[in-house]
This record gives structure tokens, C-alpha cells and sequence, in this order.
């Protein structure tokens, strides 16, 4: 599978600014209505915000990568860090609405790690219906509750968890290989 | 009302051959030399250099993908284009003529060099440079 477009940024809030303008080439090369770009720009928004807030934890920075590949009707968005990993974080600033969010924009959601090991999110966006437009109201009532997505790897059935305190997911699988993406949240009920 | 300072960034870019390389490389060119306060005239000069890369860099790649390193630091904007196939670099800039312009390659930046490509890997990449 080739990648039609990989941004690679430090991991600086401002830098998520140009990730959400480089994902309006997507309108410009596919003519994808506003709504569903919208959509994409927010889940991919939300990603990013978490490898800013949660991946590189006191003051240290690291790399950001957004991938975007376009299957037949399907764009499938990769979200990747070299951080700490998607853990549970008590202290977390955010409301939690994280990946609710992101689960209830995409089609589907898949958490875990590459083949090096880094933390990826993994959207993938219809762009046929395009039905799951934003319902912020759903999000919010949704937070922590039946958005958690999982994820599996083949060695150590790594489980990854909404955590409804920041809307991240907990991770165990960090040291059980390379993953691979199995099992995927359907957020139509979203 | 204050001024914002500017934001000086970088960001690396790669493309698959096809519709996204015109568009995703003027978005980002654009957006990192707007937040570095690089004059809109300037812009305008890097949006005809984006394209005429996106019309024929494609053509010279590897391997089908393209790889642009772009950055905006210290009143000077930096776009690396790589990795083009050997003795393409000097391909891509003679083809990079607009009727009545010139050559925009040359016309538009006040850098231009071809260095091999970086990290040992194959092919070449083609350097340009501006100050604004």
C-alpha cells in the first residue's frame, strides 16, 4: 500500500495548524464535500492533540507523522509518534473527549504500534456516505463509555481502552511485539 | 493591536506521484512561510516555484514518491526536492519555463543547487533558497 501523503512535524501545538491545512490538498485533489473534510480535519485534530498533550511527556519534543492514503472510497489517516505510548494519565488535562470523538467521526479506530514500535492511531473515513458527521452532544454524553477502541497484537493480545479520564487509551501491549491491527470499534451507532 | 511574532518552522513532506502533489506542497510552502511573516509577494514567487515542481518533478522520482523538506527560519525559506533520478535535477530546472516568465526556478529564488542525495540514499536533490 503507498502512502499518497506523509507529513512528518515536530510535535509542537503550532504545528497542528499545518497539518489541518496540508489536509485540505485532499478537497482539492479528490473534491471531497466540506462536511466530510471538516470531519477528517477534526479526528486528525484531535490525534495530533494528543501526541502534543501525551507523547512527550516533561517538556521534551519528538516527531509527529500524519499519513494519508486513499483505498478505492476509503482514506485511511495514521496518526504516529516515537512517545511514551497511549497509557492512562490521571493528571491529564483534557476532558476525555478525545478518542470518543475521533471514534464517533471515523469509521472505524484501531490503537497500537508499528513495526519500530512507535504509537499510531489509525482512522479510517468513508467517503462514500460520509454518516458519521460530528454531533458534539453525542460525543460529549458518549465520553468514556462505548467509544473504546481496541486494539490487538498477535503476541500478548495487547488491549487498549478509552480512558475517560483523557480520552487516550491505556496500552499493554507496548512490549508484546510488533502489532498488528485487528480488531476495530464500528462507531456507526455513534 | 500586536503584532504575532513569526513562527519559524519546518516540516517534511512525501508525496506519491498523482493529484496530491500540487496541492499538498503549496498548502504547506504556504502556510510555513505565512506564519514566518514572509511578505505575500514572496509567497506568490514560491506558490509558481511549488508549481512548476508538482507539474515536473514527478516525472524525474526514484521510485514514485517525492520528498520535499521544506523550511522557514531567520528571514530564509529552504525547499529540498528529492530523490530524483540521476542527472534529472538539471532536467527539472531547464523544464521549469514559463512563456514570457523565464525560468521560474531560477527566476524566483536566489539558490539553486543540486547536492546528492541525503542519508547516502540514491538519486540527487535539487536545494532552493530564498530570503525574504
Amino acid at each position: 500500500m503507498t502512502t499518497d501523503m506523509q507529513i512528518a512535524l515536530p510535535a509542537r501545538a503550532e504545528n497542528i495548524a499545518i497539518v489541518r491545512h496540508a489536509l485540505g490538498a485532499l478537497e482539492d485533489a479528490y473534491a471531497l464535500d466540506a462536511q466530510t473534510l471538516s470531519d477528517i480535519r477534526l479526528a486528525v485534530t484531535e490525534a495530533c492533540t494528543n501526541v502534543v498533550v501525551h507523547a512527550y511527556p516533561d517538556g521534551g519534543e519528538g516527531p509527529m507523522e500524519v499519513l494519508a492514503t486513499m483505498l478505492g472510497d476509503e482514506l485511511h489517516v495514521v496518526v504516529r509518534d516515537e512517545g511514551t505510548g497511549i497509557s492512562p494519565r490521571p493528571d491529564s488535562p483534557g476532558l476525555g473527549l478525545g478518542l470518543p470523538l475521533i471514534a464517533s467521526l471515523a469509521e472505524s479506530v484501531q490503537l497500537g504500534r508499528d513495526e519500530r514500535q512507535r504509537t499510531e492511531v489509525r482512522m479510517t473515513f468513508s467517503l462514500n456516505n460520509a454518516p458519521h458527521h460530528y454531533d458534539g452532544a453525542a460525543a460529549r454524553n458518549g465520553a468514556g463509555a462505548a467509544q473504546a477502541a481496541t486494539a490487538t497484537q498477535p503476541v500478548g493480545a495487547a488491549t487498549a481502552q478509552a480512558n475517560p479520564t483523557d480520552g487516550r487509551a491505556a496500552d499493554t501491549g507496548a512490549a508484546a511485539g510488533p502489532a498488528t491491527f485487528g480488531a476495530t470499534e464500528s462507531t456507526g451507532s455513534q | 493591536m500586536t503584532e504575532e511574532p513569526p513562527i519559524e518552522s519546518s516540516a517534511s513532506l512525501r508525496l506519491a506521484k498523482g493529484p496530491l502533489v500540487g496541492p499538498a506542497l503549496c498548502r504547506v510552502v504556504s502556510i510555513v512561510l505565512a506564519r514566518a511573516h514572509c511578505p505575500m509577494d514572496q509567497i506568490d514567487d514560491a506558490m509558481l516555484v511549488c508549481d512548476a515542481l508538482s507539474a515536473h518533478a514527478p516525472d524525474h522520482t526514484l521510485d514514485g514518491q517525492l520528498s520535499f523538506a521544506v523550511s522557514a527560519r531567520g528571514g530564509r525559506f529552504e525547499l529540498r526536492v528529492g530523490a530524483l533520478a540521476d542527472a534529472s535535477a538539471k532536467r527539472l530546472v531547464a523544464e521549469s519555463v514559463l512563456p514570457g516568465v523565464g525560468n521560474v526556478l531560477e527566476r524566483m529564488t536566489d539558490e539553486l543547487r543540486i547536492e546528492p542525495a541525503t542519508a547516502g540514499g540514491a538519486g540527487e536533490e535539487l536545494v532552493l533558497g530564498m530570503s525574504f
